[in-house]
């Protein structure tokens, strides 16, 4: 009995044994293929080269092929209700598959375990980071020498965009074209008139407002439950004023008199932090400040609490908001402002133009599969073609989404099908004219905010250098100036905090770095 | 009997605090449904904050189940959630029987191979390549399989079976029953109590179906529902590029949270009997 299951055991043991080779073997196989990729980008340049000499007559093969493309985002319909697939389908000969995540982080980790197991999908969003890791890494297609075979997409975001997607002057993404802002001081003119008061044109004023919302009644229930400003965070609420201080989003750099500047050494900023400390201790500011995420300001504004809100156009003067906001109060009246002005003029805040909306780049394995390559490029041409493709993503399908009045676009009553097309605009899309034509009501609201001046800020120029992490560095960064601004840490020891900044923090590092980096770009050398 | 007054004391203590208790849970809960169901400007107008709706209207509910993507999701996931918990308990089931008999060979070893994954296990990267090597990548059962068994629950399941008297295997034994008899007309009879525990665990695990989800399936005809829900409430967060979407109220956001986690809400009373007798199994007997 027991040399027999001692014998068993032995089988047992044997047969896992086997088992485990199996298993193991075939991860090899697995294995292989993935790392065979990377190691094969040694020799980037060379196959590149011989495939961009060919001609492309691997374009109209006739075969249908599966493009994967992911990036974040969300209301994509299912595949069988999603008109623009079945068009860029048909346009392109292709099975198109887009998938979206709804959270940057999920999709950030669904991006890096596909590109660590080379399941690579042919064409991925990515931030800029990312696009320096992979393409360290050898994982990202140089389109350097394809350049020729995407001059739609090219043309369509223009040659400063095409710059934006290059590491150490290779092009490794394409970038989408540049938008316009959108925020801008939203103040409620029914309490104004209320108050008998002007639009604020000045900071003062813009006190002086929010300190009357707060005490006397704007809303006239006999109840004091309102109070002036609010926003998303301190940058938020206060952005214009820092603007009128001269001075940028704290941590971002820009050229002032020609020099650059870091916004929290400029010396204005001190006094930008005072100001915003006396705003704070009259009481006229969200107590809530610091904690309103998403879109808690908003609603704050909606249910009249607040008075004055820094915001977004889309999120006051759309239909559905206008809707929310009656509903609560069909009296309320939101009327946008210029931003006021301070001792350095009026800024609406600051505007990035370093960074560009989104970026898209091709894993270098698709360089073994040239068919599936064109496929590619034939997409992001395609969907760049003002003519064509450029229209489905933007408006939908002609004769069903919109019509032509000649060369002026005008969308149906259906046009709230096509509401997700964005997520297909891989190269952006010509912003006013898009925002114009799909918001008709709104065209005001979007030029006004389109013209306010802004703090042209360069921070999306600059790579982070190795050693400094921007996450705790921000973090820092966004508690401290919190406790200067209410007051629990004063203004004195507003150096003590840079210091500490330089040296814990390594911010040095990204100094460096920018003023290294924007000099050789050709800022600041006035 | 006649209770003293320190015991009537502390009864009405007891209470208070049970009372306390109910009402931190069934709170959240009410202002959730509340919320569903009050039309959104109702809900603004009172602050954002509604416990008793005055004005009803299933109207988000409607949106939900005919404008969006949440029916399909939910008919994926009360698939996973069914075949998931069958293949779930039938795996368990069969693994823990026998190593809950002692004269299994080599049982030690085996104990320890599933102790050793219940500490360490491959991690995220090493899992998804042997999903997609066995092609079940963007497939209904990468959201079944990788997890098809738990060890936990095996072990949970294993010392249920050793705690059923050794006479009962005896004498089926001497009845003449073999062990598949034994097994599915003994043991499983006997052992309602942990598979409806077990099975409680495993279903509310599929229809909680999230991660593999997002990991493994990139075709959005076989999202569950958490995945959808988790879009729906995510929407709030506007960008500058999608000017064009609308933001679903937080009536549909609610709406969309109800829909999602009414089904377990209402199986769980039904299996509560056996989920207490269950979660003390194998504390003593073990």
């Amino acid at each position: 009995m027991s040399s027999n299951s001692i014998k068993r055991t032995s089988v047992l043991l044997m047969s896992v044994t086997l088992l485990g080779a199996v298993v193991s073997g075939c991860g090899n196989g697995g294995g292989s293929e993935a790392s065979s990729s990377p190691s094969g980008s040694s020799s980037a340049s060379s196959p590149a080269g011989t495939d961009a000499a060919t001609p492309q007559a691997s374009a109209d093969s006739g075969k249908k092929i599966k493009l994967e493309v992911i990036e974040t985002g969300n209301n994509l319909p299912a595949p069988d209700q999603d008109v623009i697939k079945k068009e860029l389908d048909k346009a392109l000969n292709v099975d198109f598959n887009l998938t979206v995540y709804a959270s940057g982080d999920d999709y950030k980790n669904q991006l890096n375990v596909r590109m660590a197991s080379g399941n690579f999908p042919d064409l991925f969003a990515l931030d800029r980071q990312q696009l320096i890791e992979f393409s360290k890494q050898g994982l990202l297609l140089d389109l350097t020498p394809y350049m020729d075979r995407l001059k739609q997409a090219t043309d369509f975001i223009g040659e400063e965009n095409v710059k934006k997607g290059a590491v150490d002057g290779k092009i490794f993404a394409i970038s989408k074209s540049s938008q316009i802002p959108y925020n801008t001081y939203f103040i409620r003119k029914d309490w104004l008139d209320n108050l008998k008061l002007e639009v604020p044109k000045t900071i003062e004023d813009l006190k002086a407002v929010a300190v009357a919302f707060t005490n006397d009644d704007p809303d006239q229930n006999g109840k004091k439950d309102t109070f002036g400003l609010t926003g998303a965070e301190l940058n938020g609420a206060f952005a214009p004023v820092f603007g009128a201080f001269g001075v940028g989003t704290p941590g971002t750099v820009y050229e002032k008199d020609g020099k650059l500047v870091n916004a929290l050494y400029d010396p204005a900023m001190k006094d930008a932090l005072a100001f915003i400390k006396d705003m704070i201790a009259t009481g006229a500011v969200d107590p809530e400040l610091l904690a309103n995420t998403a879109l808690q300001h908003q609603e704050k504004a909606f249910k009249g609490q607040a008075g004055i809100i820094w915001i977004d156009w889309p999120n006051m003067t759309k239909e559905n908001m206008i809707e929310q906001i009656k509903a609560v109060n069909p009296k309320a009246e939101w009327i946008q402002i210029e931003p006021p002005a301070g001792p350095a003029g009026k800024f609406d805040g600051s505007w990035e133009i370093g960074n560009t909306p989104g970026r898209y780049a091709i894993p270098k394995a698709l360089e073994k599969d040239p068919e599936k390559l064109q496929r590619v490029f034939d997409l992001l041409n395609y969907v760049s073609d003002p003519k064509t493709g450029s229209l489905l993503v933007q408006f939908g399908v002609e004769g069903t989404h919109f019509t032509k009045d000649g060369d002026k676009i005008v969308m149906t009553d259906k046009a709230g099908e096509v509401g997700y097309s964005w997520l297909y605009q891989f190269t952006g899309r010509p912003e006013l004219s898009y925002l114009q034509t799909k918001f008709v009501p709104q065209a005001e609201f979007i030029k006004f905010a389109g013209d306010q001046p802004r703090i042209q800020t360069l921070n999306g120029f600059v790579d982070l250098p190795e050693g400094y992490v921007a996450s705790d560095a921000d973090r820092y960064i966004k508690e401290e100036l919190a406790k200067f601004a209410y007051g629990q840490r004063d203004l004195g020891e507003y150096d003590k905090f840079l210091k500490t900044l330089e040296t814990t923090m390594k911010y040095k590092l990204f100094m460096d770095a920018a003023e290294a980096q924007l000099t050789a770009l050709g800022y600041g050398s006035k | 009997m006649v209770k003293g007054l320190e015991d009537r004391l502390f009864n009405a203590f007891v209470y208070a605090v049970l009372v306390f208790c109910a009402l931190l849970a069934i709170f959240p809960i009410l202002y959730v449904v509340s919320v569903s169901i009050t039309p959104f400007g109702e809900v603004l107008r009172n602050g954002g904050f509604i416990l008793i709706p005055r004005d009803v209207t299933l109207s988000a509910y409607k949106t939900l189940l005919t404008q969006s993507n949440l029916p399909q999701a939910f008919k994926v996931t009360v698939l996973i959630t069914v075949v998931g918990t069958a293949v779930n308990l039938i795996l368990t089931g069969l693994m823990a029987y026998p190593l809950s008999r002692k004269n299994l060979p080599g049982r030690r070893i085996f104990l320890l191979m599933i102790v050793f994954t219940l500490i360490f296990s491959g991690g995220l990267i090493p899992t998804y390549l042997i999903v997609k090597s066995v092609g079940l990548i963007d497939s209904i059962w990468a959201m079944i399989l990788p997890n098809a068994i738990w060890s936990f629950n095996v072990l949970i399941m294993k010392s249920f079976f050793e705690g059923l008297p050794e006479e009962l295997f005896e004498s089926a034994r001497i009845d003449g029953a073999k062990e598949f008899r034994i097994l599915f007309q003994i043991v499983t009879p006997l052992s309602v109590p942990v598979i409806m525990t077990i099975g409680l665990f495993y279903l509310v695990g599929h229809w909680n179906e999230f991660f593999q989800a997002i990991f493994y399936v990139t075709d959005r005809t076989l999202f569950p529902l958490q995945v959808i829900v988790r879009e729906i409430l995510m929407q709030s967060q506007q960008t500058l590029e999608n000017a064009d979407n609308i933001t679903p109220t937080q009536t549909l956001q609610m709406a969309a949270v109800m829909i999602a986690s009414l089904p377990v809400l209402v199986v769980y009373p039904f299996i509560q009997k056996y989920f207490t007798k269950g979660m003390l199994l194998g504390s003593i007997k073990g």
